[in-house]
């Protein structure tokens, strides 16, 4: 789909880009990185020409992008970057119709298409279409901005640090969003970022740079497991195990788990806490409220009193979760297991430390064998 | 905020006929003007009525002000162009030039060239206002973020599609600024024309300083005021009924 052959870009003397070979297929996500300077922003503006190579051949969808007007290349491919891209002087639905308004669409199918991609980003047309860039949070606007860059429906998107200038949990939840995106829309996208964890999370592939070199070009598991080079392995760091992780979902792992209500009668709770050091107690709809110790139990007690009560958010991690996210929250905790609820906040299972143990052993077994 | 706007709107035409109501009623400056100066025998300059110095003075200004925003804002936004950057420091330098030359001393050479009265005038009053409207230009534009316009090429726009859409919309306001400053200054600058034959509120004034007669500069200097006053407040009024300076007010 995307396809760089030995690209070279040189700047005075220096180049930018050296001799760089890439092929991101159709529906894959590619992450570039590498520490600043390496000429990953500039491989992505190569793709769209808003750099010219000096040397090297690009193709998109099968044409050499060299054939085509830059203009109009670039209206066939998504382009987002930091929040900053909004303009200023549009409201939310004119910034998202700036493309389809290039390439000269109706109104009412522009429109349209607005109101569409607006639900699909997950923000309400009546409340946001009139709204200007000044009047939204970070992850909004970044949110818009994949909007704006979705709004022809491009086969191809380029990000350039899409989910850059927002707080840690904003950040997490946008990159949350975005997996689930992509899963719907399949789209080819090459992502230009710095953080390591985000390419973790969000890669197919995994292109790291250094010194406008391609140093290595892989899925994540086998970058982190077997490093190419000394850079590789200084820069995936020596909490790689950890961060390998992170490319585990959850979902694999659950396992059923005794609960109570606290409508249940004492009986249902000594039966529930048999060979367990605790039970997890939910609410009439099935969502975790908090937990019973063993410790905690007299022969007489009432199940109000010794529950601990806790937020459902803080207590439990969802099926969409990774392994990562539910140990990080277990040490948090002070846990030995975790409950996991469905996207509904609904009981679905517990996990436990043992498990994320089991499978990082599987994980080094794999990628050794 | 559009109640606000029309509200702003009418206080101005209000403004417009007060100020037409009292260039017609000269007999009430008459009165005005006896109490102030009761030694002068002529307190009304003769020659021309109020209401005709006034639209000749708003002539000068006009035809110049154009002039000056319709040769000044594309010169301005040429020179931030690739094919014209590389002239950016020589318009900088000829702009204040035309600023730093009296207009007086540009009447002196217009005169041999192209006689007297209004051509010359003209000539004067375009070069000394151009440099606010090239200056503002230029600094509207590249105070555009780069990262914006580099969005605005990502996307797909040619350049001057990024030109119309998104740098000059963003940059309008500090524009429109150096205009608003530009007509200001030519209106006071106008008066220079009475000099060579030019007309304009100027005429009075020139006639009282020569017959040392305050009440005639009064009568030139007072409506001049209003007049600056009114066209900038009529600019003003068009600056914020763009929708963009509103929600940045807000905001």
């Amino acid at each position: 789909m995307i396809r760089l052959e030995h690209v070279t870009k040189v700047y005075d003397v220096k180049p930018a880009v050296d001799d760089l070979s890439l092929h991101v297929d159709k529906g894959e996500v590619c992450i570039l990185i590498g520490p600043s300077g390496c000429g990953k922003t500039t491989t992505l503006r190569l793709i769209n020409r808003l750099v010219e190579p000096t040397s090297g051949k690009i193709w998109v969808n099968d044409e050499d992008t060299s054939t085509v007007k830059p203009e109009i290349l670039r209206r066939s491919i998504g382009y987002a970057i930091q929040s900053v891209g909004l303009f200023p002087h549009m409201n939310v639905s004119e910034n998202i119709a700036v493309v389809p308004g290039l390439l000269g669409w109706e109104k009412t199918r522009t429109s349209r298409r607005t109101e569409e991609l607006l639900d699909l980003v997950g923000l309400d047309p009546g409340v946001y279409s009139q709204k200007y860039p000044a009047q939204l949070s970070g992850g909004e606007a970044q949110r818009i901005g994949v909007a704006r860059a979705l709004a022809a429906d491009p086969p191809v998107l380029l990000m350039d640090e899409p989910f850059g200038a927002v707080d840690p949990l904003t950040r997490q939840r946008l990159q949350g969003w975005f997996i689930r995106l992509q899963q719907r829309l399949k789209k080819t996208i090459i992502l230009v970022t710095h953080d390591l964890d985000e390419a973790i999370r969000l890669a197919d592939k995994i292109a790291i740079m250094q010194a406008g070199k391609l140093v290595q070009y892989d899925v994540p598991e086998t970058i982190l497991s077997r490093p190419a080079n000394m850079f590789v392995h200084d820069f995936v760091g020596v909490d790689r195990a950890l961060k390998r992780l992170s490319r585990v979902g959850v979902k694999r792992y659950v396992r059923q788990a005794p609960t109570v209500t606290q409508q249940s009668s004492k009986e249902d709770v000594l039966s529930a806490i048999e060979h367990r050091r605790s039970v997890w107690v939910l609410d009439e709809g099935r969502h975790p409220v908090g937990w019973i110790d063993r410790a905690n139990m007299s022969n007489e007690f009432s199940i109000k009193d010794i529950t601990f009560y806790a937020d459902q958010y803080e207590m439990s991690v969802t099926t969409s979760d990774t392994l990562r996210d539910a140990l990080s929250k277990m040490l948090g905790l002070g846990f030995r297991s975790i409950p996991v609820v469905d996207e509904n906040g609904r009981f679905a299972g517990e996990l436990t430390l043992a498990d994320i143990e089991a499978a990082t052993s599987e994980m080094e077994n794999s990628s050794h064998g | 905020m559009v109640r606000r706007q029309s509200f702003r709107w009418i206080l101005l035409v209000i403004s417009i006929t007060a100020f037409i109501i009292l260039l017609i009623n000269l007999s009430w400056w008459k009165v005005t003007l006896h109490f102030f100066f009761p030694s002068q025998i002529q307190v009304i300059y003769p020659s021309n009525s109020l209401l005709s110095l006034v639209a000749r003075h708003l002539e000068l200004v006009l035809i110049s002000s154009c002039l000056t925003v319709l040769i000044g804002v594309p010169l301005g936004i040429w020179v931030t162009r690739p094919s014209g950057i590389e002239f950016q420091p020589i318009v900088n330098d000829l702009t204040s030039l035309g600023q730093t030359f009296p207009p007086v001393a540009v009447l002196a050479l217009a005169v041999p060239l192209f006689g007297f009265g209004l051509v010359p005038t003209v000539i004067a009053l375009f070069l000394y206002g151009l440099l606010p409207v090239i200056r503002n230009t230029i600094a509207g534009i590249r105070s555009v973020p780069v990262s914006l316009v580099d969005a605005a090429y990502g996307m797909g726009m040619s350049r001057f599609q990024a030109l119309i859409q998104v740098e000059l919309p963003m940059a309008y306001r500090v524009i429109l600024a150096g205009i608003r400053i530009s007509i200001v200054i030519n209106v006071g600058t106008a008066m220079i024309g009475a000099v060579i034959g030019a007309g304009g509120l100027g005429s009075p004034i020139i006639a009282g300083l020569v017959q040392l007669n305050t009440a005639y500069v009064i009568e030139g200097a007072v409506p001049a005021a209003i007049l600056a006053i009114l066209i900038d407040q009529f600019l003003a009024n068009i600056e914020s009924s763009f929708a963009y300076s509103a929600q940045t007010q807000m905001a």
